[in-house]
């Protein structure tokens, strides 16, 4: 906020294309940089490949990526299938996660005395190992859908909760008062300023919550379930499918890649002004 | 007879620093009447901030009583137009809806709100840029996007304080002038706390003079330039008269403080 203070005329109508020149400039390095990322895992997998058909290694200790991508290609319908159960765990525990995380988060950031009584609790739930509390929501809750969900939605909570109570109070306090004399009431102060200040730090959870997600689906499914990524591997590993249980690896890796990216344009299509912010500080 | 918009009387105000009370405010008295240019001048730490934090009602006096158009008022929060030294523009709002906040607060439409601002861009210097995140702005654009922002509020007060200190010489001169204008046409009263003489007395009816922590009113200046004033005035010998006269009550001031001494 201040740096714009301290040069004052820096930027102005003239230098609009001048930056938009830099923008090019700046995209073009970034391309780079996934070609980059792209040959240095290429080459990994090419090594991989090697090593396996140098040293005539048998397929059920370790299959060569040729294995891997046949056996994704030939059970792809079993695949699809359990893909999209293991999913269906994740975006249900996610969104149960993100739905109640924010709005313990804006309780908390607003009276200080929930937050003594219900931070440390929101703090256990996650130092319990997780794979200790599965076990025993199973007895609770059952075999169902009910229990991977849950199972999800613990593990995703905390970072989420965590974040946006850190974004919440992180708005700058003379903000807070510009809004007080301006007469705004309470909500007014949280609608118009904390909310929005903390968007960013509520996207930084999201990201490690939808990451963390789909681990807890896992977790969910290896404890006790009888369809998913997650239960395909554990029971493919004891059948010595071992191409099968990398394909479901594969899978779930993709499945949090693809979520950690989809987050990352959600963000920049809401929180425009952020990343013109961070641009910015790049170029400068 | 003019009403008087402002009146303090023997305001007080404590601040407890690690189990101590630490005066900032010492019975500090001050008006500004309807329409009135009034500026507040002391040393750093003199109270000056919080003298216009009282006045907005985001501190409340220990001592003595605020009134405004007459009456005795506790909630002030709402009914005078603050303007603090940090912009505070939201970095996630337009400039056109940063500027419409207060409008906003109280419940007006935005459609309504917008085309408010809309018909003030140009005397405000932002058009073309209504579109814009503050960050593309410069400083003197930031700040007559607050400026903007603070007059929309519709209140007949407008409390500045140190509007143009993080602005470079030349903007600040220009952003002056602008504010004389925009002062005249406007016909608000306000209340300015500054560090710097030449801007106290250039647009000032009367200029409050504070002492060093705590703060007491040492002394009060009528500045009877005639207007429409101009920078060049400020080489003018009564301009300078009245200029070394308080220069040398701040140097004093400072020198009591411990601090460098006034330029």
């Amino acid at each position: 906020m201040t740096a714009g203070n301290g040069r004052p005329g820096h930027i102005g109508e003239a230098e609009r294309p001048a930056l938009l020149g830099a923008l090019r400039g700046l995209l073009a390095p970034c391309l780079l940089g996934w070609v980059i990322a792209a040959a240095s895992i290429a080459g990994l997998v090419g090594l991989w490949e090697l090593v396996v058909r140098a040293n005539d290694i048998p397929h059920w200790k370790l299959p060569a990526p040729s294995g891997v991508g046949e056996e994704l290609w030939e059970s792809k319908g079993l695949l699809l299938r359990h893909t999209w159960v293991t999913l269906k765990e994740v975006l249900v525990g996610f969104a149960i996660a993100l739905a109640s995380g924010t709005l313990l988060a804006a309780l908390i950031s607003q009276w200080r005395t929930l937050e003594r009584v219900i931070y440390p609790g929101v703090i256990a739930s996650q130092t319990i190992p997780i794979i200790v509390i599965a076990p025993l929501l199973l007895i609770w809750v059952g075999y169902g859908i009910q229990h991977k969900v849950i199972v999800v939605a613990l593990i995703s909570f905390f970072p989420i909760v965590v974040n946006t109570v850190d974004g919440l109070r992180s708005t700058d306090p003379d903000m807070i008062n510009l809004l007080r004399t301006l007469g705004a009431k309470r909500w007014q102060v949280f609608a118009k300023a904390q909310a929005p200040a903390a968007m960013p730090f509520l996207f930084s959870g999201i990201k490690i919550g939808v990451t963390v997600s789909v681990i807890g689906a896992v977790i969910g499914e290896w404890v006790g379930s009888s369809e998913g990524l997650g239960y395909l591997a554990i029971r493919s590993q004891s059948q010595f499918l071992t191409e099968r249980v990398y394909a479901a690896s594969v899978l779930l890796c993709l499945m949090g890649i693809l979520l950690f990216l989809i987050v990352g344009v959600l963000e920049r299509l809401m929180l425009p002004w952020y990343h013109d912010q961070r641009r910015r500080r790049v170029l400068d | 007879m003019t009403d008087v918009k402002i009146e303090l009387r023997g305001v007080h105000k404590s601040f407890g620093v690690n189990a101590r009370r630490v005066p900032v405010l010492e019975g500090v008295d001050f008006h500004a009447d309807e329409g009135e240019f009034v500026s507040v001048i002391g040393p750093s730490g003199s109270g000056k901030t919080t003298l216009l934090n009282t006045i907005a009602g985001l501190e409340q006096p220990g001592a003595g009583s605020v009134e405004l158009d007459g009456v005795l008022v506790t909630q002030r929060l709402g009914l005078v137009a603050y303007m603090q030294q940090k912009d505070l523009l939201m970095p996630w709002r337009t400039v056109l809806d940063n500027a419409i906040l207060g409008l906003e607060v109280q419940g007006v439409p935005r459609r309504e709100a917008r085309a408010r601002a809309l018909d003030l861009v140009d005397t405000f210097g932002l058009r073309g840029f209504e579109k814009e995140y503050p960050n593309t702005l410069s400083g003197g654009m930031r700040q007559r996007a607050a400026f903007l922002r603070t007059v929309l509020v519709g209140r007949d007060v407008l409390l500045l304080d140190e509007p143009f200190g993080a602005l470079d010489a030349l903007t600040r001169a220009q952003m002056q002038e602008w504010l004389m204008e925009l002062w005249g046409s406007l016909g608000k009263t306000i209340v300015l706390v500054t560090h710097d003489v030449d801007e106290a007395l250039l647009l000032s009816d009367r200029v409050y003079l504070l002492t060093s922590r705590p703060g007491r009113v040492k002394m009060v200046i009528d500045v009877e330039l005639p207007r429409p004033r101009h920078h060049d005035m400020s080489t003018h010998e009564a301009f300078l008269t009245i200029k070394a006269h308080m220069v040398a009550a701040l140097r004093e001031e400072s020198l009591l403080a411990g601090e460098e001494p006034w330029r």
